[in-house]
């Protein structure tokens, strides 16, 4: 009964796993770039009411926030290549889909999933920048666009913020599934090491501490950029250059 | 002078504006008075195409714009040509009181920065907010938020500003630093149209009186023709309103 648990496993393989480290930020920072970006775009298409394009970005997250995403990357790994095979055939193109490697199609699923839930933060947030400051910007001659980049959206990531960093620590745990799309990140790479050991559950308590400990970073560095992009409490009078000479 | 043509609007079955027409000399300033609902402030909006009308036009020197047309460029040319003050002030709320005033100046005018900020500074100067330059809209009172949009909207030089009742969000000893900032600025020839429940000031202040009703002009004069001597009973009626309720509670 000795070794039914190896406590110092659980942290002399740590190291081994952090060499992945590197591959699951990399599918997460990209993965939730693709989410914002994408989600922005949606978000404005359903508060402008874009015409038809409204119904495709409802249908869109719907479908997305309606299936697992496990499912999403089983589908991202094998329907694209399979989608690709079928359009070279029929239209006599040479699109190279074998080389693609998974990393790619990791990114795609984690960036569309998350960018289905960031729709809806981002829309919330863009909505509550009240109505009069884009009236003003309007009565200014500003563009909606202008007004958008200038005004709306550095208020609107005030009140996003916080969503968008709790999506962003729920990607970097999705990031543990891209295994399906035969990316080594870290979580398959202590599938691997179990394998090798039969280890399995000392691997998964340091995987567990791993992406605990990653979350409380992320948390930390979001309360820093929240206090960042404050309004400031208090603000000194304004001096005029030349009294200031004087 | 600026020329606006048959300005209609309704929301549904509800008229809020028929065919308006109005003739505004360069360097006028018109007090817009009348009952709630009535179209006062739909009117100035309209005007700056903040509301699409059914229709319309406005004149404002070279061509005439259709307003219930939704051409980007001739909104762009009414809004560039016009100054919005807002009943609710509308300060970019990300924004210190300098960039406030800056904004359009940049983003729309296309200034460089440090042209943008010395007018920014000189027309926050005029409104007695200089000292407040770096203070966001959430520092500010109530009427010194007002002034800043005051600055901002001057700071476009616009051949006409369009103020939509800018003190009746203020707290009552507020109001006068507001209206002292107007007063002042409608002295210095800008052509302006004042939508205000504030009569004695609308009387003082302007040079020429509009009183709205259901959508109408019915009646259009100095302030002294309009408040001494209104000619329509509906004016006689509301002034005799305001009358009663300026009245003491108790006379001893």
């Amino acid at each position: 009964m000795a070794n039914l648990f190896d406590f110092k496993l659980v942290f002399t393989q740590i190291p081994d796993l952090l060499r992945y480290l590197p591959v699951t930020l990399e599918l997460s920072v990209i993965s939730m770039l693709i989410g914002i970006i994408l989600g922005l775009i949606l978000a404005i298409i359903k508060i402008r009411q874009v015409p038809v394009l409204k119904h495709i970005a409802t249908f869109f997250i719907s479908l997305i926030r309606g299936t697992p995403i496990l499912v999403q990357l089983y589908i991202a790994y094998f329907g694209i290549p399979m989608f690709f095979k079928w359009f070279n055939a029929k239209n006599g193109t040479d699109f190279k889909v074998a080389e693609v490697s998974g990393f790619v199609y990791a990114v795609i699923a984690l960036g569309i999933n998350q960018s289905a839930y960031n729709a809806e933060f981002i829309r919330a947030a863009l909505l509550s920048v009240g109505e009069g400051q884009i009236e003003a910007a309007s009565a200014l001659g500003m563009t909606y666009l202008q007004a958008l980049r200038r005004i709306i959206l550095p208020e609107a990531i005030t009140v996003a913020l916080p969503s968008l960093g709790n999506s962003f620590i729920s990607v970097i745990k999705g990031t543990s599934l891209a295994f399906t799309c035969a990316v080594v990140e870290m979580t398959a790479q202590g599938k691997i090491l179990g394998g090798r050991t039969y280890r399995y559950f000392e691997v998964y308590v340091s995987l567990a501490i791993i992406y605990w400990v990653i979350t409380i970073i992320i948390e930390q560095l979001l309360k820093a950029a929240e206090k960042k992009i404050a309004i400031p409490e208090q603000v000194a009078n304004y001096i005029p250059e030349d009294e200031v000479k004087a | 002078m600026i020329q606006i043509e048959g300005l209609s609007k309704r929301y549904h079955d509800n008229i809020v504006l028929e065919d308006v027409s109005l003739n505004i000399n360069e360097g006028d300033v018109i007090g817009i008075i009348g009952p709630s609902g009535t179209g006062k402030s739909t009117l100035l909006r309209c005007i700056d195409q903040l509301e699409i009308p059914e229709k319309g036009t406005v004149n404002l020197g070279e061509k005439t714009i259709d307003l219930s047309k939704k051409n980007k460029k001739d909104i762009n040319e009414i809004r560039q040509n016009t100054g919005m003050v807002f009943q609710r002030f509308n300060l970019f709320k990300k924004k210190t009181a300098l960039e406030n005033v800056m904004e359009g100046l940049i983003v729309v005018k296309k200034l460089p920065k440090e042209e943008a900020k010395k007018i920014a500074l000189e027309e926050l100067a005029k409104v007695g907010m200089t000292a407040w330059a770096n203070h966001y809209p959430k520092h500010m009172s109530g009427g010194q938020q007002q002034r800043v949009a005051i600055a901002r909207a001057l700071a476009m030089k616009p051949r006409l500003i369009l103020l939509d009742e800018p003190t009746s969000a203020l707290d009552p000893e507020l109001v006068g630093e507001v209206l002292d900032v107007i007063k002042e600025i409608a002295g210095k020839g800008y052509t302006m149209l004042l939508v205000s429940h504030e009569m004695s000031f609308v009387r003082n202040v302007s040079n020429r009186v509009i009183f709205l009703d259901k959508g109408h002009i019915v009646e259009d004069g100095t302030p002294s023709e309009v408040f001494e001597h209104p000619k329509n009973q509906r004016t006689k009626d509301f002034f005799a309103k305001m009358n009663l309720m300026n009245q003491p509670d108790y006379i001893i």
